[in-house]
């Protein structure tokens, strides 16, 4: 692949490491590509599954891993066409229809019953649509895989003062609890342009890593930056 | 990690946030985005002057050097492109001061000052055109009219650009005739509702659906908006006999007050002849 088309550009920190879906597809690595898929999307799907079909904790644990043991069985992607929609937008579709399918099954069965709804209990009743919900999961986990990677790439590389600097600073629960530059200069003895200067490092790794984990449940570069398009405020 | 709501949207901002620290730029503010990147107001601390930078995704930085190549009165210059630590490509260019062509004509400006501006809009996209480079998303939002009256054409397209529905061209593969639509979307957009019906056909005849019944090319465009301006029929409207009257009419006024006048005077001294 020409360096020059590819998101992270020739000088990207961040050698592509995850093939795109359609890579991944092709060099027959589709158990592995599955891996990547249900790190990201597992939760998400999950919340999707009890928030659309009004399931509990364990029918919609038990659903989602349904969907995704059936996704492997039925060779679920290379029936994704990139030029249809978004892989995020096919696999939520899927799993719609997979969980009113299985919701429908469950109902026959028992016709004739008394049917009750099961109750979303101990949930506040959310403000977005399920489909928003399902988006903003996503970006949930993307962000929380990209930032393990972050913490896993500063212990190996020896930068465990950079990543402090940016938990205290950026993952601060909110404004309120953010300490300012000097506090953390005088925290760390460190001046506070390397405070900076380490929130700057921090910030485009993890943005790299956000990348790079896309990259691998996407099927290419244009569908690349149009989710990551989704991404960024 | 479980990520507060507070905290993602935290991390999608500074993530998103372009790293200038090892470039001469010091971002100020952001001042546009659009699907393909953000413009932001800065500072060119060795110079001395604000800029605009526009930051985009590495695939694109082809756009850079495509306008960069494009050396107009119309056209945004370009002081310095390169790329950031994250791959992403930036360019820096003049900043302009000014407003938008959908706000500026909230000032209600003359007729004759929206032609002015469309043609301007026209020569640049001609000129882009004669180097064989196409807009392909030519619209009010990206059309700025500067302080001293200049007129600036922005946003050049890339490949991933397909035009915004109201100004875009039906046809899936665009090339120089897309624009010519977009010329004449943009031309009606600009006309009063009180403007003339020979204009109307004009923006008609640059947008219609079959690309080969629009323009040729931009300057035939403009030459029939010289027709228009300069009292002759525009190829655009077969126009019927009373407004050929009326425009000969309203063209030829001396020449018709003088034929009355003479007429008249030719009539007074045949009277007195024979009274």
């Amino acid at each position: 692949m020409d360096p020059d088309t590819q998101i992270g550009g020739p000088h990207g920190h961040f050698p592509s490491t995850q093939l795109s879906l359609l890579e991944a597809a092709t060099d027959g690595l589709s158990s592995e590509a599955l891996e990547r898929v249900m790190a990201l999307y597992w939760k998400p799907v999950y919340r999707f599954i009890r928030l659309k079909f009004r399931k509990n904790n364990e029918d919609a644990k038990d659903l989602t891993q349904g969907f995704f043991a059936t996704a492997l069985e039925r060779d679920f992607f290379s029936r994704f066409d990139p030029a249809k929609a978004s892989f995020r937008t096919y696999l939520r579709m899927a799993v719609e229809r997979f969980a009113a399918n299985q919701h429908a099954a469950s109902n026959r069965q028992k016709r004739g019953g008394d049917i009750q709804f099961e109750p979303v209990e101990d949930q506040a009743i959310p403000t977005e649509s399920p489909e928003q919900i399902f988006e903003r999961e996503w970006q949930r986990q993307l962000f929380a895989l990209a930032l393990d990677d972050l913490r896993a790439h500063c212990d190996a590389s020896g930068k465990q003062i950079q990543f402090r600097i940016f938990e205290a600073y950026d993952l601060a629960s909110d404004e309120a609890e953010r300490p300012s530059y000097a506090g953390l200069a005088v925290r760390h003895n460190i001046p506070e342009t390397a405070v900076t200067n380490h929130l700057a490092w921090a910030r485009r790794t993890l943005r790299g890593l956000v990348t790079e984990r896309l990259r691998g449940v996407t099927s290419g570069d244009a569908e690349l930056r149009r989710e990551m398009s989704r991404l960024w405020i | 990690m479980d990520l507060s709501d507070s905290v993602l949207d935290h991390l999608r901002s500074v993530a998103a946030l372009p790293d200038f620290t090892e470039t001469r730029y010091e971002i100020e503010s952001e001042i546009g985005r659009g699907g393909l990147g953000v413009v932001y107001a800065a500072r060119d601390r060795e110079l001395h002057r604000r800029v605009a930078l526009k930051v985009l995704e590495s695939a694109l930085a082809g756009e850079a050097k495509l306008i960069a190549g494009l050396e107009h009165p119309a056209i945004v210059p370009i002081y310095d492109a390169g790329s950031l630590p994250d791959g992403r490509a930036f360019y820096a260019m003049k900043l302009v001061t000014g407003a938008r062509l959908d706000h500026y004509l909230a000032k209600a400006p003359s007729l004759a000052e929206r032609l002015r501006i469309l043609r301007r809009v026209g020569e640049a996209l001609g000129f882009a055109h004669s180097r064989g480079v196409i807009h392909r998303d030519l619209k009010p939002q990206n059309i700025m009219v500067g302080e001293f009256g200049e007129v600036y054409l922005m946003d050049w397209g890339v490949e991933a650009v397909r035009g915004t529905p109201a100004f875009r061209a039906p046809e899936p593969n665009m090339d120089q005739r897309s624009d010519i639509y977009s010329l004449g979307a943009l031309l009606e957009f600009l006309l009063p509702a009180s403007a003339a019906p020979a204009l109307r056909a004009i923006a008609e005849k640059a947008q219609s659906a079959e690309p080969h019944l629009r323009y040729p090319d931009v300057p035939a465009l403009l030459a029939d908006l010289d027709r228009f301006q300069t009292g002759l029929a525009v190829e655009a409207w077969q126009e019927p006999l009373a407004y050929r009257l009326r425009r000969f009419g309203s063209r030829n006024a001396v020449l018709l007050w003088l034929l009355a006048a003479y007429a008249g005077i030719k009539f007074l001294l045949f009277f007195l002849r024979n009274v």
